[in-house]
């Protein structure tokens, strides 16, 4: 059967369980978009205000399923404007499959209307990219971008088509496959791991993001409980256990908890999951493992000795070599250190308080929220407050940028992610700031009926970099200081959503119980803009320069 | 720092060669020669290249090669294996 380019992507869409993409239109993909139209049954787009926010979208969607989300775009300014979206989607390992249009085939190296080189663009910040040369290719190419962007260390993949690949037509028979070629991982040696835990005294495992990926919540709580360690989490891994469990230490780095931090410098082995210590978790690498043994677990062998020394290393997903310590490993008791552990965890308790602070404006939205919440957030102090006190209870539910750190983030990742689960309710947790990037996507929640809650914590600053100007440069507020007079409620009313001021817990309570079904509501919540972020490492220092309260 | 030679096996079609020398450019490696040819087979090409740096960097440029989807083989040559 013949097929042009534009009915074979909408094919390979379907053929690889695709329902949901997220884009925005344009002149180099029409075609594309024309088989959307005739094939909405099928397949449905949400059309988004700015492609950044589309791909954001896309990576909320992927994290919440597990599954590539998909985002499509026009040529040029369309395609430049995924890069930050796809950025994000690498550092934190998010499978994307990401479809650009392109100028026609012979319109290609000839600076022709909204053509740029988007695969030499995007090259540093994606598993792999793809510029496809002859629609024959284009069915093969696409079943590898899925697969691509799924397997191992999962992470976004670019198609680009030229618009005229679009339109060409070829028959089945003709379709080239892709031969992908995987390298071998080495097999894991799981004896000088048990050996190392068993001989330990003090273990603790350092759990990540790669945990969340390969599904592998309930071996990491066998396996913490097995071995009678406890578990500080980067903050791509913090869902991995529920927040009540005992061994639960929450985040651990620079705004960890402080018995993550002390935990860190007493154990004598660290267990390492499907993480790659990164300078905001470890600080000083040096000292972060002096005196201490290490294993490191990671599908991603680059990974293993890139940033600290190993000395045992497991190469692997994490879930299978965690089910296979587990037959290895007998139940182990170490009641000095679970002494020392629950001691730790007292330092954690955060303080009484009755009046409206990012503490109780968390504790408040939590009490509303069900234990498969998807909660999103953007970047600066109200993500690291909500890593510190939303009690996350299932793996999932939790859209942050971690790795690349994008301010603007939030409000796409909780579209897509509000879509992925349902169209349930879905927190946002954001800044004054980051919402101030990303905040024309309240059009597209809004058509979208979706219902979800957007938290701004607004204290009239950029709060994170005001934190560190106070702390390290002499309290020189450059540029951090807003000085707007955006009227939050007013402008959600503008997009068609709703939008209330609280300047009060009690005003907070009364707004979450009166939330509209299905349309976004903003609350736009005044706090102090003098609040730290408390307890912190200062960048490069370790444990012993933890600072937990100001001055 | 010790001088150290890749050798790949990569797909011979346009962009291969940006990948490579841009994995060394983020990684901030310096390459101090390159060679590439057509081999044998018109679908692969070879290529050699020349750094230098410590154990640690040879094993993390190895690593961090294999996972590119272009690149079939790798293999290092060092001093200790010269």
């Amino acid at each position: 059967m013949k097929r042009s380019g534009a009915q074979i992507v909408i094919e390979s869409l379907c053929r690889n369980k695709v329902k949901t993409v997220f884009g925005y239109p344009g002149g180099a993909v029409l075609p594309i978009y024309d088989e959307l139209y005739k094939n909405s049954h099928r397949l449905n787009h949400v059309l988004c205000a700015h492609e950044q926010n589309a791909a954001h979208a896309a990576d909320g969607f992927a994290r919440v399923t597990g599954k590539p989300g998909v985002v499509i775009s026009t040529s040029g300014p369309g395609a430049t404007n995924l890069v930050t979206g796809i950025a994000n989607a690498y550092l934190d390992s998010v499978p994307l499959v990401a479809i650009t249009g392109n100028v026609a085939v012979p319109l290609l190296g000839k600076d022709s209307f909204q053509e740029v080189d988007i695969t030499g663009i995007t090259q540093p910040i994606v598993k792999h990219n793809f510029a496809v040369s002859d629609v024959k290719e284009l069915s093969g190419i696409l079943d590898a971008a899925f697969e691509i962007a799924s397997s191992g260390r999962p992470g976004p993949v670019l198609v680009d088509i030229p618009k005229s690949i679009q339109t060409d037509v070829c028959d089945e028979s003709e379709f080239v496959v892709q031969e992908l070629f995987f390298n071998d991982l080495p097999e894991a040696d799981l004896s000088a791991a048990v050996a190392a835990i068993t001989e330990a005294e003090r273990p603790l495992i350092y759990s990540g993001g790669g945990v969340v990926a390969s599904g592998a919540s309930e071996e990491l709580r066998t396996f913490a409980e097995r071995i009678s360690a406890p578990v500080a989490f980067s903050m791509m891994g913090l869902t991995a256990l529920p927040a009540g469990h005992p061994a639960n230490l929450g985040m651990c780095g620079m705004h960890g908890s402080q018995s993550s931090a002390k935990l860190q410098s007493e154990c004598d082995l660290i267990i390492a999951l499907g993480v790659r210590f990164s300078d905001r978790a470890t600080g000083n690498t040096a000292k972060y493992k002096q005196g201490k043994k290490l294993i490191h677990v990671d599908i991603d062998l680059s990974e293993i000795n890139k940033n600290t020394d190993t000395d045992i290393e497991l190469c692997g997903d994490v879930k299978t070599v965690l089910q296979k310590l587990l037959v290895l490993l007998p139940q182990q008791f170490r009641p000095q250190w679970q002494k020392q552990v629950s001691e730790a965890k007292k330092l954690d308790l955060p303080p009484e308080e009755n009046s409206l602070t990012p503490r109780t404006l968390l504790k408040t939205v939590a009490k509303y929220c069900e234990a498969d919440t998807v909660v999103a957030t953007d970047v600066g102090q109200h993500q690291m407050w909500t890593m510190q006190y939303f009690p996350f209870r299932s793996p999932r539910t939790l859209l942050t940028s971690g790795g690349l750190g994008t301010m603007g983030f939030g409000l796409g990742a909780a579209i897509g992610g509000c879509i992925a689960n349902d169209r349930e309710r879905t927190v946002l947790f954001t800044g004054d700031g980051s919402f101030g990037m990303c905040l024309q996507e309240l059009a597209t929640a809004v058509s979208q009926k979706l219902p979800l809650l957007i938290v701004i914590f607004n204290n009239g600053v950029l709060g994170m970099v005001r934190q560190w100007q106070t702390m390290f440069y002499e309290q020189h507020y450059s540029s951090t200081t807003l000085n707007r007079k955006t009227d939050f409620p007013a402008l959600a009313k503008a997009f068609g959503a709703e939008g209330k001021k609280v300047t009060a817990l009690s005003e907070l309570e009364k707004a979450l119980t009166t939330l509209a079904p299905d349309t976004p509501t903003v609350l736009d919540c005044q706090l102090d803009m003098d609040e730290f972020v408390l307890p912190m490492i200062p960048p490069g220092g370790s444990v012993q320069d933890l600072v937990t309260r100001r001055n | 720092m010790e001088r150290f030679i890749v050798e790949l096996t990569v797909a011979n079609h346009c962009g291969v060669l940006n990948r490579i020398t841009g994995l060394y450019a983020k990684r901030k490696y310096n390459i101090d020669s390159l060679t590439v040819h057509e081999s044998s087979d018109p679908a692969l090409s070879v290529m050699r290249i020349s750094s230098r740096g410590n154990a640690a960097i040879q094993s993390q440029m190895t690593r961090q090669l294999r996972k590119l989807f272009d690149v079939k083989t790798v293999v290092l040559l060092n001093n200790s294996m010269l």
